[in-house]
């Protein structure tokens, strides 16, 4: 006989989200769901009717961690809708922000996961506040990686979080040399740092690999060989940065995207039969709380060519860099080869970035309504905003974030985990579950909503 | 003397040593002199200045990280130039880590109160590198100097070489040689409001700050404020930037700016009491007691 | 690191010593905010650490702690508004208030709802979250820290007089009462912000001097200076609050901002 546990909230992640599992005897999950219980803030309907200028700041703000992805998506699909090209050296400090972006975010994650990991050779988990060595070393230098993403993000993005300077058509202001330069050495000195963390954290996973146990709220629970793994596809746009409906090979296609509700997806109603008050740090719920996935679910479920997939790091790799490991560690060591890729990109960008150039469009349509969309590749993952814009109006907006896409897929690769793991699995994603507040209204016969929009 | 001149370490009569800057300067040419040298000894990386604008004599604030664009910011414009506005962007598209600043005793109080409470001026707070304050009774809109000029001394803006405030007149120097004077009298209506609550003269809270009042024609009075700028100061002078007279040996000295401090001061003292019965039961908003 | 040096050092790893001071126990409670307030906090970067040893146990905080509910602190540091239509926002500001010795409300969404002030329901899967209060209107909130995202050094200074108000001796809680003062005082201004403010409250009120003060705060380039004076986009602006906070004519005290060298000196010192 299956029991229910949930354990609520999850926690080490950004925003609120629970996990909802159905175990058998010996605790292994035999369906999960994991869901957002974030409030909606519900951006894409504030969205009407307002301007495209502030859309994309209001957008960036339904996330602090990946604010220059939604930044980005928001500005380029405006400009998708207008139809606006804007110029090269604009496109080159996106580019910068995009990665100093994905540097931060990636190293502000291993803080989060690093607790769940063993220092090798020893049974200690890692706190990554601890003042002791080795792990003060650690600490200092991920501040030190993120302090180099921010401040880059803050000189070509004019804020260290949500960005200001990108704007629809470009941007306001141009990269002095100096801020160049700055950026740049920055970049540079950062590099070796990244490559030696990189190994680090991938010496960390490998050696979580290799354990046949992990300690939670006391007990040894035994790490399976296939903890996280899942059947499901791969979604990315593009290995860096994103693609939109004005490139002439776009990167993704709004036509093989569906959406169910949650509804149609997730269990109904449940009641908790299994609570494990050791569980840290708090306990699971209570015996007898009822839990309704169906009805308390804030996002919807994005599919692509009808099935979930999976977006972020390793669904990167997989698409354009032949990189095959399933489960939990292999997407995490996904994660933590990007970090050489976000420096080279930097420095390559800022060598073909002239400071003397355009960085706004000399003509900024106002838009007749026609659909746009943009697909940045966050640091969690594709990100894709589309927006119809009329007389500089959006009458249309639509936001499917990452950890919206990976909600259904995460849900599948707790299949088999003891229960005690699947926070585990869950952090692997990187989950942003504030901004996974997408929701659309779909036709009752599920008809493909993209043919609709595009007509 | 009380609080008036607020703290400062060292106060000295002064003049920049080089011809180039004086030609131009509004008074000694401290503040282009000491940012010119500041900017080539690394001391900043580059200056918020009020430089030439739209209009004639109407200033707009920008980012000089070069001499030359120094000079072509010296002289007062009698007018609102809100240099603050960029102090951010400074350190941003600009990519400056030591940022020098110049600006009214209001601008500085802004400048200090940014970096002890920066609201929205994030990772500015340890780049202010040099903060050059000027003496100032009050300022102008733009348009009040436009009618000033035109209306009261009957020049038009284009041909102003200079104006002044001093000796109890304000001043407009042509082009072509001529001089108009007009009482302070007729100016104080066209004052900027805001400049009627103000409680400083002397810009206390810069780094360095300096006024022609109390030096002679072509001198400035010169306050050494914080560590910082005694540093900075001590090491322009060792450099020769400047010629110095201790300041009790000029006239009219000291007290003169004691004087106007305090006449400013207790005049808009109590202009800000006064907003506490400006209605019948209703006050206006008093920024020093709460927001 | 290499992980040979990891593992050698891990052996040699002595145990965690009680740090002298006693220090003052933090939250932040994550209503709707988008965590940048958070990310804020940490991009003090070895300054955070730094609170962290010193000053600071962080005892809740669901980003980066595993515990799951709210436990007695000395300060909450309080992110986003409350949806009202959802309960288990409305219980945890609840009882952050019942727990909390100090409510910080930290950011523009926290004091002023910011761009939650846009927010009218109707996208499913929760159509009915349509009110989103800023959570001064549900509780009484003692600290203010507006802006968008917040600063992390006003972020850091509010931690740092935190600690001197609950643990310093007479003359650093004097100290701290009088620089967390005005951030008091714009807790118990109200609730709305908006550039507005900028003419409602300076322009209109005769004190705006054209510093520029304003348009450097605003996290959407939403203020520019039109012959001096202010200009608000107001469809640009978010509401968070920085302009008019940051503004020296919303307030200034002459006994904290005068003192700028000592205390920026003091607290530089306290995070070395
Ligand atoms: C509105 C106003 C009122 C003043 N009132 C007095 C007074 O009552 N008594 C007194 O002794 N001195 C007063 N001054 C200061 C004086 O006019 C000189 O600016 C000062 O002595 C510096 O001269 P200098 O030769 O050292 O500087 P210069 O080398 O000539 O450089 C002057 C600098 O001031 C900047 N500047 C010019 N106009 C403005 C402006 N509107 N706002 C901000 N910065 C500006 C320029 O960018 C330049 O960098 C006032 C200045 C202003 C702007
Ligand atoms: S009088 Fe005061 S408020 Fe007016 S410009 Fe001068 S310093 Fe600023
Ligand atoms: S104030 Fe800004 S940074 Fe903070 S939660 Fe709100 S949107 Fe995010
Ligand atoms: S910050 Fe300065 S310019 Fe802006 S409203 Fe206040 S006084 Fe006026
Ligand atoms: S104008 Fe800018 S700083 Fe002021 S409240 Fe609006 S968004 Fe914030």
């Amino acid at each position: 006989m299956s029991k229910v546990v949930e354990i609520s909230p999850t926690t080490r992640h950004e925003g609120h989200s629970k996990l909802v599992l159905k175990v058998d005897d010996a605790g292994i999950i035999e369906r999960g769901d994991w869901l957002s219980i974030t409030p909606v803030r519900g951006v894409e309907k504030l969205a009407i009717n307002k301007t495209m200028d502030q859309v994309p700041k209001i957008a960036s703000r339904v996330c602090g961690i990946c604010p220059i992805a939604h930044t980005l998506a928001g500005i380029e699909s405006m400009e998708g809708s207008i139809r606006c090209e804007i110029p090269r050296d604009a496109k080159l400090l996106r580019i910068v922000l995009q990665c100093a972006n994905r540097l931060h975010s990636h190293a502000l994650h291993n803080i989060l996961t690093l607790p769940d990991m063993y220092l090798p050779g020893t049974d200690t988990k890692i706190n990554p506040f601890s003042p002791e060595e080795p792990v003060r070393s650690v600490a200092k230098r991920i501040q030190k990686l993120r302090m180099v993403g921010q401040t880059i993000g803050e000189i070509a993005g004019g804020e260290a979080v949500h960005p200001s300077n990108p704007r629809v058509g470009g941007l306001y202001k141009a990269c002095t040399p100096r801020a160049v330069q700055k950026m740049y050495d920055l970049a540079k000195e950062a590099l070796p740092l990244a490559i030696e963390h990189m190994e680090f954290m991938i010496a960390v996973l490998r050696n979580y690999q290799k354990r046949d146990w992990s300690e939670v709220g006391g007990k040894q629970i035994p790490i399976p060989k296939d903890l996280g793994y899942h059947n499901m596809g791969y979604m990315a746009a593009h290995p860096m940065y994103g693609s939109t409906n004005l490139d002439e090979n776009p990167g993704w296609n709004p036509e093989r995207w569906t959406d169910v509700r949650p509804w149609d997806w997730y269990m109904g109603e449940v009641e908790v039969s299994l609570a494990e008050p050791n569980y840290p740090i708090g306990g699971t719920s209570p015996v007898g709380t009822k839990a309704n996935p169906q009805m308390e679910a804030c996002t919807g479920v994005p599919l692509y060519d009808g099935a979930p997939v999976e977006v972020g790091p390793r669904a990167r790799m997989v698409q354009f860099k032949n990189y095959d490991e399933k489960g939990t560690i292999g997407q995490q060591v996904a994660r933590q080869m990007e970090y050489p890729d976000c420096l080279y990109t930097i420095m390559n960008a800022l060598d073909e970035y002239n400071p003397s150039g355009k960085v706004l469009a000399d003509y900024i349509p106002q838009g007749d309504g026609s659909l746009g969309w943009a697909a940045n590749e966050a640091p969690r993952g594709c990100d894709v905003h589309l927006a119809k814009v009329k007389d500089g109006r959006v009458l249309y907006y639509e936001m499917l974030v990452p950890t919206t896409w990976n909600f259904p897929t995460c849900s599948r690769a707790l299949t088999g985990a003891p229960w005690q793991l699947a926070e585990v699995i869950v952090r692997g994603y990187d989950p942003c579950v504030s901004c996974a507040t997408h929701m659309i209204v779909v036709d009752d016969d599920k008809r493909i909503v993209a043919q609709k929009l595009i007509q | 003397m009380g609080t008036e001149l607020g703290k400062y370490k060292a106060c000295v009569s002064a003049r920049s040593t080089n011809k180039e800057i004086l030609k131009r300067s509004q008074d000694g040419g401290i503040v282009t002199q000491l940012f010119a040298y500041a900017l080539e000894e690394g001391i900043i990386d580059g200056a918020i200045v009020a430089g030439p604008g739209d209009e004639p004599y109407r200033p707009r604030p920008f980012i000089a990280t070069t001499v030359d664009e120094l000079m072509s910011a010296r002289g007062t414009r009698y007018n609102i130039s809100p240099n603050v506005s960029w102090i951010k962007e400074a350190t941003r598209s600009y990519g400056l880590d030591k940022v020098g600043i110049v600006g009214t005793p209001c601008q500085m109080q802004a400048v200090r109160k940014g970096q002890l409470y920066p609201f929205g001026w994030r990772d500015v707070d340890d780049k202010i590198a040099l903060a050059i304050g000027i003496f100032c009774m009050e300022n102008f809109p733009y348009q009040s100097i436009k009618q000033l000029v035109e209306d009261h001394a009957g020049v038009s803006m284009q041909s102003v070489k200079k104006m002044d405030i001093g000796k109890g007149k304000f001043w407009v120097y042509t082009e072509r040689g001529a001089t108009v004077q007009l009482p302070l009298k007729v100016t104080h209506k066209y004052e900027q409001p805001g400049c009627h609550v103000c409680l400083d003269y002397v810009a206390n809270l810069a780094d360095v700050s300096t006024g022609s009042v109390g030096s002679p024609d072509g001198w400035s009075t010169v306050f050494v404020r914080t560590k910082n700028g005694d540093d900075i100061w001590g090491k322009a002078i060792a450099a020769g930037c400047f010629e110095t007279k201790p300041i009790d040996q000029v006239k009219p000295g000291l007290e003169l700016v004691s004087k106007l401090a305090n006449e400013k001061i207790n005049k808009n003292q109590k202009t800000v009491e006064g907003r506490a019965t400006f209605g019948v039961d209703k006050a206006l908003r008093n920024p020093y007691i709460k927001p | 690191m290499a992980t040979a040096d990891v593992e050698k050092k891990a052996e040699i790893t002595k145990k965690e010593e009680k740090p002298v001071a006693e220090k003052i126990t933090v939250g932040h409670v994550h209503m709707s905010g988008c965590t940048g307030c958070l990310v804020s906090l940490a991009d003090n970067y070895d300054g955070l650490l730094t609170i962290l040893d010193k000053y600071a146990d962080l005892v809740y905080g669901l980003t980066l702690a595993d515990v799951r509910h709210i436990p007695k602190m000395d300060v909450a540091l309080v992110e986003g508004s409350v949806c009202i239509q959802d309960k288990i926002s409305v219980e945890e500001i609840r009882e952050t208030r019942e727990k909390a010795a100090v409510v910080v409300a930290v950011g523009g969404c926290a004091c002023y709802g910011n761009i939650t002030r846009f927010s009218r329901g109707g996208q499913p899967n929760q159509p009915q979250h349509e009110s989103f209060l800023p959570v001064g209107d549900l509780i009484k909130v003692d600290v203010y820290i507006p802006g968008c995202a917040p600063c992390p050094q006003l972020i850091r200074n509010v931690c740092v007089m935190a600690y001197l108000l609950l643990k310093g001796n007479q003359e650093q809680q004097e100290l701290a009462k009088k620089y967390l003062t005005p951030l008091m005082q714009l807790a118990d201004r109200g609730t709305e912000a908006c550039g507005c403010d900028l003419m409602i409250d300076v322009v209109n009120q005769g004190l705006c001097m054209g510093c520029g003060s304003c348009a450097a705060a605003c996290p959407v380039r939403a203020i520019t200076h039109e012959y001096g004076k202010p200009n608000v986009n107001r469809e640009m602006c978010i509401k968070c609050g920085a302009c008019y906070a940051q503004c020296p004519r919303s307030f200034f005290n002459f006994d904290v901002i005068t003192e700028f060298e000592g205390i920026s000196e003091l607290i530089n010192g306290a995070l070395q």
